[in-house]
């Protein structure tokens, strides 16, 4: 008896560690490999940029000829590089592949995700808000919330995309080979390509990637570097650009930052976040207009929404902030509020599993990458489905990122113009699932910024329409299940992104890419 | 947690195992209360450390015990710092755990229990959230005696003990600090030793392993040191290791006892400034607590027990003060 039991005891204890050894490995970025492009879209170099005013703005010098003892040296180099290469070297180029574009934008929410905490209150009950001039705080800079982290992405984007216009632009002029067509002995990490490599677009992209990114999370400088410097390498060690190429891209993807950020620098947004007394006056305003106004309910009060003033922030593609303000939400205690109010209430005492799933799929709270985020990510996805080149995928990115901030501005301009109050002022011992932002409840950011992101991404891809339509809406409707929103908040919302994105789409469909 | 605490012991020594048990799970029921931790997600695990007790029941008895804990806590450790949050005010956490435990055979012991637990923050708090509530994990534990030797003026015993939790229903561990548990499956294995003297002193101290799997969060991504696109979360392993000074007085009627609880995660990451914890969050704390069991002499077989118990160190933990009792009724089924 004793033995078996001793023996049970010895199975069991295998047994856990089994179970304990077999557990799932969490995929901590998208997992795709280098892949053949579907197209290379030969006349790229063609199409319209969003800030530059052509491919010519930025000038980069003729390439010395692949028979020159100039490349002749670079491409030696190369081989004796290659045949040296580390493990770690090789991992590194597999990491990178030949889509950069999407490696970036995975960097660029991961730091959203890291930087989107809200600073909490001091010991005595005031707050400090993140200091672009004291990055460091504390609160460390910046509080990567929806705005912030939509604008992050936008200019990342449209850098990224006016970049490799450029360098595409300059490929077909000089059409400088690969280095494998030159010298057949290179097996390039990526595959063959007949796209030229001069300049290279890898080169572009970690440069134009490290300085916007540097600039948005200036706490990140170091770090940046060292993904930019690895990303650099791994060109000539993947066989795919030799130095002269590389430095070439690098040369256009710092000037296209500098173009980008000088933008940036005056869009509007230091004043986002405004004082107190500009933040009090913006309420009394609402208030003398519709007689109801949002107040914060935390403990202890905020005493500033957040950016009351991103409406003010230089809309990409959308001519005035009136053209696309929604009309005025039902009057609090209306009939209309009423059925709302209920709504809420029957959620409340009904949650269903699936509405909680649903509630808690579309949070993208602070610590997370945030809606924005959230779109960028199955963007991403779809590029890697429909095997896009940098510069489909740059193109994708910006006008779904330029619509999406579009939409962040201008849902921010109706939730400030009407200040409307949150379900948790309004109903009496009302309690959610999700915590309640800052900032007033009309019209739904998230429903705002996926009606923008799904526009675009329905136009990009006609085959998920109605998908990402069906995304945008559920989207929608999680807040409604998380007790934060209303549910015309929400309709209203996506009615908005909708009519916000067209301005983008529209430009889109002039850039000679279609 | 205490789960030593929380031991109930039947009236008779048999029935104490399975009372401990209980308290394990009493205590997983307060960690949550403390915090995010993941304590609260635990009760398999407080099954598992069952094991803390040295008391065996003999084959064909049988013990029910039915224990009440309230926990609650107002600051907590956000990683080392400690902390008030009045999003949250004082969370509470009451839990009612029903066990049974059988004498398989006099060296073998069997324990089962199932936890309702019940999370809520106080009025007012600025986060206006709504608690939770719900049957939280199926503990099952085994405990095998191993050696009872008179050495000395007493005797010495050893144990060995090994626990799997599961979840029975579909909470969500990824709501803290209100989810009522970890939401995964857990593996215990632990070791027990008592010396007990004549006179009715003793001394117990024991020490564990918690292997955790994964729980699945409603959210495919999310922050850990770098981004993570999964639903599951790791919930990282833990030591587990307690000691308790006891007397047995009164004819062998009353016990009282002081107890120590720690435990301590082997990975996982901080919860971030003001942010909400997390299942992947690295776990640490010391607790100190009293337990006292009486069994009510002219009604054979009953017991009723009480602990208390105070988390006074700790890491992405709550700072937790957790009140219990309970009663135990033991009576033999086969002869």
């Amino acid at each position: 008896m004793r033995k078996n039991i001793i023996t049970l005891f010895i199975c069991s204890c295998l047994g856990m560690l089994l179970v304990a050894s077999c557990e799932n490995e969490l995929p901590t970025r998208a997992n795709y490999s280098a892949y053949d492009f579907t197209g290379l879209d030969v006349d790229g170099g063609s199409w319209t940029p969003i800030l530059l005013n052509g491919p010519g703005q930025i000038t980069i010098s003729v390439p010395e000829d692949v028979s020159s003892a100039a490349y002749q040296a670079e491409l030696s180099s190369l081989k004796s590089t290659i045949a040296n290469l580390t493990g770690d070297q090789r991992d590194i180029v597999n990491y990178w592949t030949n889509n950069p574009i999407l490696r970036w934008n995975e960097i660029a929410l991961e730091l959203a995700a890291k930087y989107n905490l809200i600073p909490g209150p001091n010991d005595d009950g005031t707050y400090t808000l993140p200091n672009p001039a004291n990055p460091a705080g504390p609160p460390p800079f910046p509080f990567a919330h929806p705005p912030y982290t939509s604008r992050a992405l936008a200019y990342l984007s449209v850098a990224q995309f006016d970049g490799l216009i450029t360098a595409w632009s300059y490929k077909y002029e000089f059409n400088r080979p690969a280095p494998s067509e030159v010298d057949n002995s290179i097996i390039p990490a990526y595959g063959e390509t007949d796209l030229p490599s001069y300049p290279s677009d890898g080169a572009v992209i970690a440069e134009a990637s490290r300085a916007i990114l540097t600039a948005m999370f200036p706490l990140e400088k170091d770090y940046l570097q060292v993904k930019a410097d690895e990303h650099l390498s791994s060109l000539v060690w993947a066989g795919a650009n030799v130095e002269s190429d590389v430095s070439a891209g690098k040369f256009i993807g710092s000037e296209v930052a500098k173009v980008a950020l000088s933008r940036a620098a005056n869009d509007g947004m230091k004043n986002a976040q405004t004082p107190k007394p500009k933040s009090d006056s913006i309420k009394a305003s609402a208030f003398a207009r519709f007689g109801w106004s949002w107040t914060n309910q935390e403990i202890p009060v905020r005493p500033v929404g957040l950016t009351p003033l991103f409406s003010k922030v230089r809309m990409w593609n959308v001519p005035s902030l009136e053209s696309v303000r929604p009309g005025p939400p039902p009057a609090i205690g209306s009939a209309e509020f009423e059925v709302a109010a209920k709504e809420l209430q029957d959620i409340q005492n009904n949650m269903t599993e699936g509405m909680r799933k649903i509630a808690n799929w579309w949070q993208d709270g602070l610590g997370t990458y945030t809606p924005p985020g959230h779109w960028n990510r199955f963007a991403k996805e779809f590029m890697i489905k429909y095997k896009e080149n940098p510069l489909r995928s740059a193109r994708t990115f910006a006008y779904m990122n330029m619509a999406i901030m579009d939409a962040g501005i201008s849902c921010w301009d109706a939730k400030y113009f009407y200040h409307y109050p949150r379900p948790i002022e309004t109903i009496p011992g009302f309690k959610t699932i999700l915590g309640t932002p800052n900032f007033p409840s009309y019209t739904s950011g998230h429903s705002t910024f996926s009606a923008a992101a799904s526009e675009v991404l329905s136009y990009v891809y006609p085959a998920e329409a109605t998908l990402c339509e069906q995304w945008a809406l559920e989207a929608a409707e999680s807040r409604i299940y998380g007790g934060i929103h209303y549910r015309f908040d929400s309709e209203v919302g996506i009615t908005q992104g909708k009519a916000v994105a067209k301005y983008t789409v529209d430009r889109a469909k002039l850039d000679g890419a279609d | 947690m205490d789960k030593f605490l929380l031991t109930t012991r039947c009236a008779c020594n048999s029935c104490t195992i399975f009372a401990r048990r209980f308290c394990h799970i009493v205590k997983a029921g307060m960690k949550p209360v403390l915090g995010f931790l993941f304590f609260l997600s635990g009760i398999g695990s407080i099954q598992a450390q069952t094991p803390s007790d040295a008391i065996m029941m003999k084959r064909g008895e049988l013990c029910f015990a039915l224990a009440y804990e309230y926990g609650s806590f107002d600051e907590y450790w956000e990683g080392t710092d400690l902390r008030k949050n009045e999003t949250i005010a004082t969370v509470s956490r009451q839990a009612l755990m029903p066990m049974v435990a059988v004498g398989i055979i006099d060296k073998l012991n069997f324990y089962l229990g199932v936890p309702y637990i019940k999370t809520e923050s106080s009025e007012p708090n600025g986060g206006h959230l709504q608690g939770v509530d719900g049957f939280q994990d199926l503990s099952l534990a085994l405990k095998y005696e191993i050696l009872n030797k008179e050495i000395a003026k007493g005797s010495l015993a050893l144990f060995a003990a090994g626990g799997y939790s599961t979840p029975i229903t579909n909470y969500l561990s990824d709501y803290r600090p209100y989810s009522i548990g970890n939401g995964t499956n857990e593996w215990s294995l632990r070791g027990i030793a008592e010396y007990k003297l004549e006179m009715g002193l003793y001394a117990r101290a024991a020490g564990g392993h918690l292997f955790r799997g994964q729980t699945e969060a409603e959210r495919d991504y999310y922050y850990n040191n770098g981004s993570y696109y999964t639903s599951w979360m790791d919930v990282p392993n833990a030591w587990e290791y307690s000691a308790a000074i006891g007397i047995w007085m009164l004819d062998n009627s009353l016990r009282l006892e002081a107890t120590y609880y720690g435990l301590k995660s082997t990975s996982g990451d901080d919860i971030r400034k003001y942010n909400a914890p997390q299942p992947t969050n690295k776990v640490q704390f010391d607790q100190v607590g009293f337990f006292g069991q009486y069994y009510i002499k002219p009604i054979k077989g009953l017991g009723v027990l009480a602990y208390y118990n105070q988390i006074f160190d700790g890491r992405n933990m709550s700072k937790s003060t957790t009140f219990g009792g309970g009663l135990t009724y033991q009576f033999k089924v086969l002869n």
